[in-house]
């Protein structure tokens, strides 16, 4: 419990609750306290009404508020009038439990919440001494916080209080900044206390600082940059491949730190096809791009990935994560066509609107039209809400469907809004029958069908979440108003929440972290940038090839990963490379090019690549252990990235590739039987699995390894082999 | 297991949970706290137990044939067991539970747990998680909605010691799984058979070919071709020291001849060996009791066979003696060595069985179906009072009808003789905080 400043003066304490009513005061009858706008704010800045406290839906103790204070009348009925009007009690108004308990003058589970001498205590206080009034007279209604600074560009641990101001309806302000809740997005770079002082902290960078007073919200932006200023010719002379790099410059100059420099060439091949293709260069495609003397050779290999049948299977099964069922839910055969309609897709590189647009309205059995699915899978308006608003539009309904987010403005208004538009899908054939789930199932257009709001009992119209959606026309399928606001042009949130997911993959880190959680508290650590790619993406007739394409010719994607003098901690606006662990299919189909031992998969033809495969039931361990989602879990999306030591225990222990390494059809064995010197055998094995020559030190190692005394020559090559694959270079991407 | 902070000292996942502590609590700092104690701001539990054994008897175990007979009922209910005593007086178990009836002191029986759920999938969940589907769910399902004892156990009890924090042999059971908490603690599953003579835990030992000097050598060449460059600036947040340190540590566990003493089941005496039962049942059973000893904190042996649907007495006339005798052997074995008040074990399934014996179409032998209205629970060590036996069924079994108890009262106990908070508060990586069991009230008489 922070301890709180106790206000020394009476005056100020009337201050407090007397700003509302504007009349002239007597020094000893205090203006009448207003509940909603006097009291549920000390009930939200004290925690009274958080989650974990009377807040959850089943209270604390008996006394149930609502969350955050969304419902000012269940909140006045639980404190004034229900468990028998315990809670206060004016004829001893001091003695009321609702003073009593958070005070800490009789047991309160949730500890000392509110200083006897505070002028919250004070407030509460009259408020039962007035006789619990649920309004004052005129009470107006709370429209808007501002925060003052509403910007800010700090030194390291210089610090910046923070002035929150209420806007009411009447045209009256109040400083509301004690009672406001702050938080900062990147606290190590800019924290914020409870009063509202914000500290700058050693790392360059900026947060956002959010300001929340029953339910309004307002950001303060805080920069820290370098100290030590960067000459503007630095930036002027930096290349500029397109428009990327540009707003990326813009935004490190700000910062006063300078980009690293360029990546080497075989660095560049290696990301540049982990990236796109999911997998590793070949051998000769290794020395073919390293003797290629040509200037644009870098964006021709871009183009080149591009084309392939990999870059679509690659992010098929990206998308497959987030779209793929429950097998033991929607049945084996609706998962295979769903998983066949997703990859088909991205093989006919369909324009993103249309993707969506095919998804959101899909018609048709679970046996011939895999795209249908979905809505096999999910059966509820609401499950569908969320699976479609977060993917699609970046915007997380999820807690909107019981009570209002606590960091956005959606509300259940909105949220069931939404789902009235999945209200009349209509579905015949064999439902649900798991485990097996085995029969067809049909979805149409449906003509029945409704959503209700949960609280009011009303019956939905479809509404979209902001803006403007088609008519529905009588007997058209609601879900076709709906996809054509999600995919419109003038929808900035869809393109963007793919160009900060496509963003994400490529550069390792979002603009926007979550990538799929885009909101006003979450600002992007570069909004031009995200708006650039999205009107980009968007010009480009939402084709993810060109997306790809514009990201991996930029400058930026190009840089090294190692660091300068001024970008070491810089972590979020990309003035390096970001390191990441290779994804678990790219990982394992790159160890299958290693060992020349192929994968074996149940469901799949011979020689499938891990990245082809349709459903999570094949059996790996290997996958598994790297990461891949367990398709049984709901969502079934939550791809694990970091390392474990699970992970290096495999690759380290794991029999399979013991055996694969070793295996007498492998490539260690036809390297070792082949003529090849010390020299030729480092070469092929540095080129084969690290995707580059080895310097003359490691051709050294090798030679010397080989040359030694008792040495057995496919013994040595297998070690290598084992030691690199196990090494950060083959597991990482640069 | 460690996690590897990034530049700011805060993993995004952490600083999304303290943001959101901050936010629907009081402030930053009182989220903080918040997240660190009890809600109520009561402390945690103190529990005696560092580690859990959890015998899952998958399918759903009889609870009649087991320790839950009615020999009063008619034939048709009380099936063909008879009923034997056991060390407190009144209480019966069925005939073949003969070491666990004559060692009931030791241990507690709870017999009156009930829920709704009557599928495997579904039943599963709620007693493996504590928290009830939020779907329908069919009998072959997999589901999870909500991490299970197991992870959460390796969350909050796991050691940085490289040895994984959760064990399940030979397979994960169905909810098993970590759900939000993330792939980090999900089990670690070690199919192979410790009664085999070749037994070697996977990964955590050498692949069988090759020599102790071979790696050695290998691991000698890692460090030399392992040329990436490190940011070794902690500000840079360079994933690959990480990678390192898991390397470093699962290099330590396999060339320390402690950590793989824990894995080498053949150290064990042939008497004990003997004595646990020499099938896969009682040898996981004995390795769970190494893992234990190891410091692992959470171990699943899963024993799979209990839907007995058809010919239920010609099935267990056969495996009960023996799963009787590895089960009672475990506890007597961790109580000589003096690790039972450290030990939670707990034997269950996911439902108890119809009363009324059913003869399936197609079938010729007898048997009974699944049923959520009564199962019967053992539960021993960590200061669980020994001879307890709580609760009971009516007098045909149908239904727990005395001191009623549900899986969250169940999985709360388990928690809280872990030392950890059931009624603390999980965010998801959305940020969603979910209570870790609905109900967190243990039940009084095992705490």
């Amino acid at each position: 419990m922070p301890r709180l400043p106790s206000f020394p003066s009476i005056a100020a304490v009337l201050c407090l609750c007397s700003f509302l009513q504007g009349t002239s005061l007597l020094a000893d009858e205090p203006p009448i306290v207003d509940f909603e706008n006097d009291l549920q704010p000390i009930l939200t800045r004290f925690g009274c009404n958080s989650g974990p406290c009377h807040g959850k839906a089943r209270g604390q103790g008996g006394f149930q508020l609502s969350l955050l204070g969304f419902d000012a009348q269940q909140d006045f009925d639980a404190i004034a009038k229900e468990g028998r009007g315990r809670r206060v009690f004016p004829g001893a108004p001091e003695n009321s439990l609702m003073l009593a308990k958070p005070a800490g003058t009789i047991p309160h589970g949730g500890g000392r919440r509110l200083d006897v001498a505070g002028p919250e205590f004070q407030t509460m206080l009259t408020w039962i001494r007035q006789g619990m009034p649920r309004k004052a007279p005129n009470a107006p209604v709370l429209k808007s916080i501002t925060v003052n600074p509403a910007s800010a560009v700090l030194a390291p641990k210089q610090t910046q209080a923070i002035v929150v101001t209420a806007k009411y309806s009447d045209g009256t302000e109040r400083d509301v900044t004690r009672l406001t809740a702050f938080q900062s997005n990147e606290a190590p770079i800019a924290a914020v206390d409870e009063k509202g002082v914000v500290t700058a902290g050693e790392i360059t960078g900026d947060a956002a600082i959010m300001a929340r007073f029953m339910g309004q919200i307002a950001v303060c932006d805080v920069m820290i940059p370098r100290i030590e200023t960067i000459p503007a010719d630095d930036y002027a002379a930096l290349p500029r491949n397109n428009f990327i790099d540009e707003l990326v410059w813009q935004k490190l100059q700000r910062l006063n730190i300078t980009p690293s420099g360029i990546c080497d060439d075989h660095t560049f091949l290696r990301r540049v096809t982990t990236d796109i293709g999911g997998r590793i260069a070949t051998q000769d495609e290794v020395n073919a791009f390293l003797a290629d003397t040509a200037p644009d050779k870098r964006a021709k290999v871009v183009d080149r990935l591009l084309q392939e049948p990999e870059f679509a299977d690659h992010w098929a099964n990206k998308w497959a994560d987030l779209l793929r069922p429950n097998p033991y839910h929607v049945g084996i055969k609706a998962t295979f066509n769903y998983d066949h309609w997703i990859r088909q897709s991205f093989h006919e590189r369909k324009p993103w609107d249309q993707f969506v647009k095919e998804l959101l309205t899909a018609r048709g059995g679970t046996f011939r039209d895999g795209s249908v699915v979905m809505f096999r899978d999910r059966r509820q308006p609401e499950e569908l809400t969320t699976l479609v608003s977060q993917l699609f539009v970046g915007v997380r309904l999820e807690c909107a469907k019981c009570h209002h987010h606590p960091f956005e403005v959606w509300g259940q208004d909105d949220f069931y809004s939404f789902a009235a538009y999945f209200s009349k899908v209509g579905r015949k054939g064999t439902g649900i029958s798991a485990p097996i789930s085995g029969s067809e199932e049909f979805v149409f257009t449906g003509t029945g069908g409704a959503v209700t709001h949960p609280v009011t009992g009303a019956t939905m119209e479809p509404r979209p979440l902001f803006g403007e959606a088609p008519p529905i026309v009588e007997g058209q399928d609601q879900r076709e108003s709906l996809a054509a606001w999600i995919t419109s042009p003038n929808n900035h949130l869809f393109a963007q929440t793919m160009a900060n997911r496509v963003w994400s993959d490529l550069m390792a880190r979002g603009l926007v972290e979550p990538v799929d959680d885009l909101r006003a508290t979450n600002p992007p650590t570069n909004g031009p940038l995200l708006k650039a790619l999205g009107e980009h993406f968007r010009d480009s007739g939402f084709s993810l090839t060109d997306l790809v394409r514009v990201i991996a010719n930029s400058h930026v994607y190009q840089l090294s990963s190692l660091p300068n003098d001024t970008n070491v901690s810089d972590t979020r606006n990309h003035s390096r490379h970001y390191r990441h662990r290779l994804r678990a299919e790219v990982l394992l189909d790159a160890v299958t090019v290693v060992t020349g031992v192929p994968s074996e998969f149940d469901a799949m033809p011979p020689d499938s690549s891990a990245r082809q495969l349709w459903t999570h039931r094949s059996d790996s361990l290997f996958l598994d252990t790297f990461g891949r989602p367990d398709p049984n879990q709901d969502p079934p999306c939550e791809r694990m990235s970091d390392s474990t030591v699970v992970q290096s225990l495999h690759l380290m222990n794991s029999e399979k590739l013991f055996r694969d390494i070793g295996s007498d059809s492998g490539s260690a064995k036809s390297l070792a039987d082949s003529s090849k010197t010390g020299e030729e055998i480092s070469v092929e094995l540095y080129t084969r699995v690290f995707g580059r020559k080895p310097t003359p030190d490691e051709t050294k190692l090798v030679v010397d390894l080989l040359a030694a005394e008792g040495a057995v020559r496919r013994q040595v090559i297998e070690d290598l082999m084992w030691a690199m694959v196990n090494s950060a270079e083959f597991v990482f991407q640069d | 297991m460690l996690n590897r902070r990034r530049c700011d000292g805060i993993s995004r996942r952490n600083a999304l949970e303290l943001g959101l502590g901050g936010f629907l609590g009081t402030s930053f700092v009182g989220g903080l706290k918040a997240r660190a104690e009890s809600q109520h701001g009561g402390s945690v539990p103190a529990g005696k137990a560092k580690s859990c054994i959890l015998i899952w008897m998958d399918g759903g175990p009889t609870h009649f044939e087991t320790f839950d007979p009615k020999p009063d009922a008619p034939m048709e209910y009380r099936g063909e067991f008879s009923s034997i005593e056991t060390t407190v007086p009144g209480v019966g178990y069925s005939e073949h539970m003969v070491k666990l009836a004559a060692s009931l002191n030791d241990y507690a029986m709870i017999r009156s747990i009930r829920h709704d759920q009557g599928n495997h999938g579904a039943g599963n969940h709620y007693m493996m998680t504590g928290s009830p589907p939020r779907i329908p769910v069919g009998c072959g399902a997999f589901v999870s909605f909500h991490p299970s004892m197991g992870s959460v156990v390796a969350k909050e009890l796991g050691r940085d010691n490289g040895l994984p924090s959760y064990f399940s042999m030979p397979q994960m059971s169905r909810s098993g799984g970590p759900n939000f908490l993330g792939a980090r603690y999900a089990p670690f599953v070690v199919g192979d058979d410790p009664n085999a003579a070749n037994f070697k835990v996977r990964d955590v030992a050498l692949p069988r070919d090759l020599t102790d000097m071979r790696f050695g050598s290998r691991t000698d060449l890692r460090a030399k071709v392992d040329r990436m460059v490190r940011l070794n600036d902690e500000a840079a947040g360079d994933p690959v020291l990480a990678f390192d340190e898991y390397f470093q540590q699962g290099h330590s566990l396999v060339t320390s001849p402690e950590a793989q003493k824990a894995f080498d089941i053949s150290q064990e005496s042939p008497e004990t060996r003997d004595r646990y039962g020499r099938d896969g049942f009682g040898q996981r059973c004995l390795l769970a009791r190494r893992l234990v000893d190891a410091g692992v904190p959470f171990i699943t042996v899963y024993d799979g066979g209990w839907d007995h649907h058809s010919d239920i007495f010609g099935a267990l006339r056969k495996r009960l003696p023996a799963w009787d005798n590895s089960v009672a052997t475990l506890i007597q074995d961790l109580k000589e060595r003096g690790m039972l008040d450290s030990t939670l074990v707990i034997a269950l399934g996911e439902f108890g069985r119809t009363p009324k014996l059913s003869t399936l179409a197609g079938s010729t032998t007898a048997g009974r179906d699944h049923w959520a209205n009564a199962m019967s629970v053992l539960m021993a060590g960590g200061g669980t009072p020994g001879g307890t036996v709580i609760g009971a069924t009516d007098r045909k079994g149908f239904s727990a009808v005395d001191r009623v108890l549900s899986p969250e009262n169940f999985v709360s106990t388990v928690y809280h003789k872990l030392g950890i908070d059931p009624n603390k508060i999980l965010f998801s990586p959305q940020g969603r905080p979910a209570h870790l069991v609905s109900d967190p009230t243990p039940i009084a008489e095992l705490v």
